[in-house]
């Protein structure tokens, strides 16, 4: 059953486990390549993720001039492959959310590959594992959809990929609180 | 959309004409350069060495290969500006400095680990050495004549280059070159396929046809040369000719397989001097400034050409609000898509953004 991440980012309580869990993953060489934003720094403490979309016109794979980035076949847009990245930064600029981190002493990108090594195998990526708010999920499209009916948003305030993302994406986002006034037990 | 600029191109130019395509006149020129060079080399065909016959085949199917991948690579829009641009930039005092760093040392393969720079250093110099040798025999840019006094006569392209001692340290160097070659690249990969098979961070992403294969081959290759040189010494010659075959196979098999996976990026990470140099270059010329924090965070060139390339493509960033994406630096992007879920302008509240760094 091919499955998503899916993110319902008012959850999210800044406990940072997604950012910790990133690194455990293997070839991730202890490095994780997720945030966590506080939304009004000064004033409260929601805080929000910020993953990589997996778009499925990726722009930083487009922008590369070496064909490192590659495109699995689950969907997800994964990390430079370590011999064909030249460093040229294009992908970090090119992402319109500023996923893709760059080392310069390695010379070489590194970002979100959504875990492949689990998600090819249906296990769910090491942030949705761990995330203990729900913010983050890994979920079938049919649950998606149950999702989409339980807040009643047929409002078009369902923020999930298009129109209110730059780009169609494999990972569904949705803000079903927020944008509704509702607060929302989960 | 780069198609029609390059039929314009070509329109201008005759020479272009002459040609079904960019493929067949890479393939003409090259071909015939070797042609050219074997003829001059090997004074007029004289010393032809057919035994290596199959390595001549191989390499012609290894430039056909190479030619195939590597036009449809360079035809790509972000590939074509930094080819461009970067030949361009050649002449920059620091090409040396960077040639050497990312092309013979690997100063950044060292920063992801000794073991994997060790590993790679014997395996790349392995492989080049073993190029450098077997190469020019091939095609006859190099060869020996032996003299009746115990000396050999090193030629090279058609002219004697030097005269060594058959037992000198030279002599024995030219003849076990293959050999140091071989054991670099046995050693290189044997520490591979140890890092590939215990290491759980390589063990996360790799595949058998992209990873090992090559590793396979290039074994393969290593053990039939080095047991040719067993038979020879050891052996007296026993069933060399069927091993030098096999050995032949290998070379043959590899060279086609070459541009293709993940031995592709020998050819062609020269392009990464090219990136820096692109890097360098541009940002002494002017740097992009972020639309809300103000800090440079790329060259304006980079910025235009990553514009450019990713229109091609038909993606666009503009925002409502007037801008492009583009004109924001990396953290207030990623803030302004924080302000476009929530609904506040996180990235206008002047306070740096929380460490992302898990390890604080
Ligand atoms: S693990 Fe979940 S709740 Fe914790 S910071 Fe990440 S998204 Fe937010
Ligand atoms: S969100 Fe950015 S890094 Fe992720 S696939 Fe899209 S363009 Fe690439
Ligand atoms: S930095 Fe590496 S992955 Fe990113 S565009 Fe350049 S070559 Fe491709």
């Amino acid at each position: 059953m091919k499955k998503r991440l899916y993110l319902e980012l008012e959850n999210c309580i800044g406990c940072r486990s997604c950012l910790a869990a990133c690194t455990q993953c293997g070839g991730h060489e202890e490095r994780n390549r997720n945030y966590v934003y506080d939304v009004n720094p000064l004033v409260n403490r929601q805080t929000m993720p910020l993953m990589c979309l997996h778009c499925v016109n990726p722009a930083c794979a487009r922008s590369c001039p070496a064909q490192a980035i590659q495109i699995h076949e689950t969907g997800a847009v994964l990390s430079a492959l370590v011999e064909k990245c030249i460093g040229c930064q294009n992908c970090t600029i090119a992402c319109p959310y500023g996923i893709p981190k760059f080392d310069t002493e390695q010379n070489l990108m590194y970002k979100c590959d959504l875990c492949i090594d689990r998600t090819k195998d249906g296990i769910p990526p090491m942030c949705a594992s761990v995330c203990p708010s729900n913010t983050l999920q890994w979920l079938t499209d049919e649950e998606i959809e149950a999702k989409q009916k339980q807040f009643n948003l047929d409002n078009g305030k369902w923020v999930t990929s298009m129109p209110y993302l730059e780009g169609e994406t494999n990972v569904r986002v949705n803000l079903p609180g927020i944008l509704q006034g509702v607060t929302k037990l989960f | 959309m780069h198609t029609n600029t390059s039929m314009n191109k070509k329109t201008g130019r005759s020479i272009d004409n002459a040609f079904a395509s960019k493929f067949a006149k890479s393939m003409f020129l090259s071909v015939s350069a070797i042609v050219i060079l074997s003829f001059i080399a090997t004074r007029m065909f004289t010393h032809v060495d057919l035994n290596l016959y199959g390595y001549m085949v191989g390499t012609i199917v290894f430039i056909g290969g190479f030619f195939y991948r590597f036009i449809a690579w360079g035809e790509r829009p972000p590939t074509k500006i930094f080819i461009k641009k970067g030949l361009k930039l050649l002449k920059r005092k620091s090409t040396p400095k960077t040639a050497v760093n990312h092309l013979a040392i690997y100063d950044f393969i060292k920063n992801r680990g000794l073991y994997r720079w060790v590993q790679h250093i014997l395996i790349g110099w392995g492989c080049v050495l073993a190029c450098l040798v077997t190469f020019p025999l091939v095609f006859g840019w190099m060869y020996f004549t032996m003299d009746d006094n115990g000396h050999y006569t090193i030629v090279l392209m058609g002219l004697n280059l030097m005269t060594v001692k058959a037992d000198g340290i030279i002599a024995w160097l030219s003849y076990n070159a293959l050999n140091i070659a071989a054991i670099m690249v046995t050693a290189g990969v044997c520490m591979a396929l140890h890092r590939r098979l215990k290491n759980m961070q390589a063990r996360a992403e790799q595949k058998f046809i992209y990873d090992f294969l090559p590793l396979y081959l290039l074994l393969f290759i290593s053990i039939t040369g080095l047991l040719l040189t067993v038979q020879n010494v050891f052996l007296h010659g026993w069933m060399q000719p069927q091993m030098s075959l096999i050995h032949q196979f290998s070379v043959i098999v590899t060279l086609i397989y070459l541009p293709f996976g993940k031995l592709a990026h020998i050819p062609f990470r020269p392009v990464s001097v090219f990136a820096r140099n692109y890097r360098e270059h541009y940002a002494e010329q002017e740097e992009k400034k972020c639309k809300v924090c103000g800090d440079h965070f790329v060259s304006v060139e980079q910025s235009n050409d990553v514009i450019q390339v990713l229109g091609v493509n038909a993606i666009e960033f503009n925002m409502e609000d007037g801008f492009n994406l583009a004109e924001l630096c990396l953290p207030c992007r990623r803030k302004y898509r924080i302000s476009r879920f929530s609904g506040f302008a996180t990235h206008q509240v002047k306070v740096k953004g929380a460490n992302q760094n898990a390890k604080g």
